[in-house]
């Protein structure tokens, strides 16, 4: 059994999930390479920094455990957030389950490589947060080569909780929506029950497990001896062992830890490959099943349906539908534009408490003479929030091997272009909109203000649109057998939000000298009104030769 | 009419998978493309559909350069490509509203077509119905749809028997002759040499990338100097080549 396991593993892996750089452009190589060589390090010694400046503050109060508490506390939750849509995508709606279903394999061996394999790709992101704490710690506290084997241990394991809590959520709610005729639509309702589900029960969590008086958490500071690496169990259960059995490696106490860090591991993971062998099955089977309604098409719902309409309109309106109906795009596409309000506002549903933050945050926006800012923060706000879409940026790429169907279309590449950065403008609007209401109602930012945002903040958004479909033309990932490949594991997304940064400049200029709403507003909108003309002749110009070039 | 004049096309700097090819389909005719797979076929169609880009020669579809005036060469085609897996999660009327907003179809025109031509193909009652949900000659069938919904003069179809239904397929090699006794062009490719013998008025045989043959099945059997079957000839030119 285990080995077919790991065999499905090594397989899944060959397969091309994560980056695969065959066939990838030399620009791509090297972007990725500047990632890896560069920015990785750099952002790794960076919090070597942090963690040394905290190191020598936490050790006066004998409190230097937290950091290692923190830091499997904080990558743990990140491992369960990313996990949930992870998860979704590999053992739901990869186009391999279908494959997987008539091999003789059970259930449990298909979950649990795929589970691997996740693990596997967790642990690159894990290892950027959590190894500069480690060796820092390690080399900070002068511990024992034990600390390092231990911390090993820790680090192994690290992913295995989170990722199997989310894996059962997931299962269990995939049981239960794969009962439908239509499918795609209960999954995707099922996706986003299942996100909320999950941010839900980690919030819930940090509050019942992590609610301690100020007193309390005084008296814990002043106790010294690492006390307080007991609330971080309150973030994330494991937290606590995985890190008192790094803080006293040299004591039997750390072993017995050790002890129960990696047994909660490994029990949490029976338990989900117990789950995985009654119901898995049940929730993959006739993943791509669609209802047939054979409905006879009378004439009036012909007249009503078969009416004429524009070339760009009909092309755009085409181009959400599919958005909105592919599972994996409408999760990674669509709802991400919904989401990041949900975000803030989940924490105020479960802790009424923060209710002041908020409270004293609107006091600050409220204060005169800073429009101007607000201005400039909403500008950045819309820069990241339509970025991080991914609409524009993939939209070349989810065209996959039918991109020939739009080369022998009668219509210019010119409106097409126009209608593929219309469907990722229209849904970046929305999270624009999204971000106003909140600040009208959450942060009591004032009708007029709103409405002169409002009035400009479509800019930033046309920007990352343009930008997003310019680099997708460049670079675009045709060659995919899964959709989550198109647009999940493309690193478009990621060069977009990069792109993000540039205007970003006008906005810290606002800050930076604390301009006056009607200068932030004259500066900022021409910085982006100068830009987006820029981009939109390099787009009809280069852009169009460049999608005349491409060919599947 | 299609007239290709010295089109090649190499890919990765290497395959050359069309090599110098001149071809000319008149008005009024039939043509048939065989070869065997990887000959040259599908690449050849996609060349004259538009979909890629020759590296040298000119095709022009009823006069008009595919490359100099592309949209209007691109209105004159009926293109079904060899794989009818596309817009799955469209309804069947959603695609059939799309292709004809693409091609300019006027509401009226596009009615009477969608009732004519999904009533002629058995598809009336699952254009309410998503494309993933079709079987593969179903989905075919909607494809083929929605490429006649224009009334395209030139019909460059790539394999389009493959999954139809013996009623469907007799159907539509019906309507390649009408359409082409109308005084328009069809082109098409086959494996299955039966219907290639049938329906088609000439034929060329691809192999590599070079037309090892064109003309009448006269033509042929006179070139071969025997009475046999196109697939004795067909197996023998492609032979001679390996």
């Amino acid at each position: 059994m285990k080995n077919k396991t790991l065999l499905l593993a090594r397989t899944l892996i060959k397969n091309g999930e994560g980056l695969n750089l065959k066939g990838s452009s030399t620009f791509t190589k090297i972007a990725i390479l500047i990632v890896f060589a560069i920015l990785i390090p750099s952002f790794m010694f960076g919090i070597a920094f942090v963690v040394t400046g905290l190191l020598t503050v936490l050790k006066s109060m004998g409190q230097e455990g937290v950091i290692l508490s923190w830091g499997i506390a904080i990558n743990s939750t990140i491992v369960f957030v990313f996990g949930i849509f992870y998860v979704i995508s590999t053992f739901y709606f990869s186009s391999d389950v279908e494959m997987l279903l008539p091999l003789p394999l059970k259930p449990r061996q298909i979950v649990a490589a795929k589970f691997l394999v996740v693990t596997i790709y967790e642990y690159f992101t894990t290892a950027i947060f959590f190894l500069p704490i480690w060796i820092t710690y390690g080399v900070y506290m002068k511990c024992s080569p034990m600390f390092y084997l231990y911390g090993l241990i820790v680090f192994l394991l690290l992913p295995v909780t989170p990722l199997s809590i989310a894996s059962v959520i997931i299962m269990i709610i995939m049981r239960f929506t794969n009962l439908s005729r239509y499918k795609d639509t209960v999954r995707m309702l099922g996706g986003m029950i299942g996100i909320f589900l999950g941010l839900g029960l980690n919030i819930v969590m940090q509050n019942v497990l992590g609610r301690m008086s100020p007193e309390e958490i005084m008296e814990l500071v002043q106790k010294g001896e690492n006390s307080l690496v007991v609330l971080t169990s309150g973030i994330f259960p494991t937290a606590r062992w995985g890190a008192e059995a790094m803080i006293y490696h040299n004591q039997l106490s750390g072993f017995m830890s050790l002890l129960i860090y990696a047994g909660f591991s490994i029990l949490i993971f029976m338990i989900l490959l117990w789950l995985a062998q009654l119901i898995y099955l049940k929730g993959a089977a006739g993943l791509s099943e669609t209802g047939s309604k054979r409905n006879k098409q009378g004439r009036k719902q012909l007249a009503e349906e078969a009416v004429r309409g524009s070339v760009i309109g009909t092309y755009t309106r085409t181009e959400l539908k599919l958005l909105f109906r592919t599972p994996i795009y409408f999760i990674n596409c669509v709802m991400i534009n919904f989401l990041w309000p949900i975000f803030i506002l989940l924490p105020l549903i479960f802790q009424p408490e923060e209710i002041n933050v908020i409270r004293e945050l609107s006091q600050v926006m409220n204060r005169p003479g800073i429009e101007g800012m607000i201005l400039a923060g909403a500008f950045i706000a819309a820069l990241f929030f339509s970025a991080s879409n991914g609409i524009t940026s993939t939209s070349i790429s989810r065209e996959g091997q039918e991109l020939f169907i739009k080369k022998y279309l009668p219509v210019s590449y010119r409106q097409q272009l126009t209608a593929k950065i219309l469907s990722g403008f229209l849904l970046g609007l929305v999270s624009v909109l999204s971000m106003i209401i909140f600040g009208i109602l959450v942060l009591k930012i004032s009708i007029w203000l709103s409405l002169l945002i409002l009035a400009v903040v479509w800019l930033p958004v046309l920007y990352t649109s343009l930008t997003g479909l310019l680099i997708d033309l460049y670079n675009p990932k045709l060659d995919w057998d899964s959709e989550q490949k198109a647009v999940k594991q493309n690193i478009n997304v990621l060069y977009n939000m990069l792109a993000a940064f540039v205007p970003a400049i006008g906005s810290a200029a606002v800050f930076i000298f604390s301009l006056s709403l009607p200068a932030a507003l004259i500066i900022l909108t021409l910085e982006y009104v100068l830009l987006c003309l820029l981009l939109g002749k390099l787009l009809f110009t280069k852009g169009v030769e460049r999608f005349i070039q491409l060919e599947v | 009419m299609i007239e290709l004049k010295n089109v090649s096309k190499t890919y990765g700097g290497t395959v050359k998978a069309v090599d110098n090819l001149s071809l000319t389909i008149p008005d009024g005719e039939i043509f048939g493309f065989l070869g065997p797979n990887g000959a040259g076929k599908t690449t050849t169609i996609k060349l004259i559909a538009g979909i890629l880009n020759a590296d040298s020669g000119t095709i022009l579809v009823n006069g008009r350069d595919i490359e100099k005036e592309a949209l209007e060469a691109k209105k004159q085609i009926g293109y079904v490509p060899d794989t009818p897996n596309m817009f799955l999660r469209l309804k069947g009327i959603e695609y059939l509203n799309f292709m004809a907003d693409m091609y300019d179809v006027s509401t009226e025109e596009r009615k009477e077509r969608i009732e004519r031509l999904s009533r002629h193909f058995g598809m009336t009652d699952v254009l309410q119905d998503r494309i993933q949900s079709y079987s593969h000659g179903m989905r075919q069938k909607i494809v083929l749809i929605g490429v006649l919904l224009h009334n395209p003069p030139v019909w460059i179809l790539d394999e389009p028997m493959t999954g139809l239904d013996p009623r469907s397929s007799f159907l539509l090699k019906e309507m390649m002759r009408e359409h082409a006794d109308r005084g328009n062009t069809v082109f098409f490719s086959t494996h299955v040499l039966d219907v290639a013998e049938k329906v088609c008025d000439r034929v060329a045989i691809i192999n590599k990338g070079q037309i090892l043959f064109c003309g009448t099945m006269e033509e042929m059997q006179e070139h071969f100097k025997k009475n046999s079957s196109l697939e004795s000839m067909f197996l023998e030119l492609t032979e001679s080549e390996e």
